[in-house]
């Protein structure tokens, strides 16, 4: 299976002041390199309005925004690592906070395609000490290798 | 054999990751059900063809008339064993 992981959708320290901003900056990523379509941005937005996707995952907490797959082209994971944390709302509408220093955002077209791949990342949200790992990691191709490891 | 729906916002990501994580719990177990991601959005209309609810999304938990576990320790690992104690009993019901 083809990495879903692409060295230009890997961002290190990056910088936004809230989520809203941080989230139409890395839309606009995927959509500029041509993943997905003008219409996923607002998706983006809109989705994590609706459904937060902020994780208060053990050692690193993230989020995992992503929209509704007709606003996808082709089928990737962004991922930026945050200068400083972000603030997002907890999945589930808890109402809490989740001050996310990592983010994945998800471009996804049939999830059966993919749903191996997605559940291994997603059992990487319970493992602490993988998730420092990763987010530990200060290479580009390092971090896509970590991740490609646990992803296949 | 109990039939659980696991929602998300979309049914895409969240949602089927769950299911496939807590498919392959009860398989482990030799517990028999069939688990279905679903959206949201048409799970109004299906709620009454699955015994167990598996919730992702908002605060809803009270809205449906079923037996209800939150889904997002499945994701994190934060509280699993308690909700997977809980899925357990509502599965041997």
């Amino acid at each position: 299976m083809a990495s879903l992981l692409h060295e230009e959708l890997v961002l290190l320290n990056y910088q936004a002041d809230n989520a809203e901003t941080l989230l139409k900056e890395l839309a606009t990523i995927l959509q500029q390199q041509g993943y997905v379509k003008d219409s996923y941005i607002q998706a983006i937005l809109a989705r994590e309005k609706e459904f937060p996707t902020g994780l208060n995952t053990p050692g690193v907490k993230l989020a995992m925004p992503h929209a509704a797959p007709k606003h996808v082209y082709k089928e990737a994971i962004l991922v930026a690592k945050l200068a400083q944390p972000v603030m997002f709302k907890e999945m589930g509408n808890s109402g809490k906070d989740v001050e996310a220093s990592l983010i994945f955002m998800l471009a996804v077209q049939d999830p059966k395609n993919h749903l191996d791949a997605l559940s291994k990342l997603m059992s990487i949200f319970s493992q602490k000490e993988k998730l420092l790992e990763v987010y530990n990691t200060v290479d580009k191709k390092r971090l896509i290798e970590k991740l490609n490891a646990v992803l296949n | 054999m109990k039939r659980i729906y696991v929602a998300c916002g979309s049914g895409v990501a969240t949602s089927q990751t769950v299911a496939s994580k807590i498919s392959s719990m009860c398989e482990d177990e030799g517990l028999d059900v069939a688990i279905e991601a679903v959206d949201i959005k048409s799970l109004e209309n299906i709620i009454d063809q699955c015994d167990i609810y598996v919730s992702i999304v908002s605060n809803d938990a009270n809205i449906f008339d079923k037996p209800t576990v939150s889904g997002i320790p499945f994701l994190t690992g934060i509280g699993m064993d308690d909700e997977w104690e809980k899925l357990k009993s509502f599965i041997e019901l």
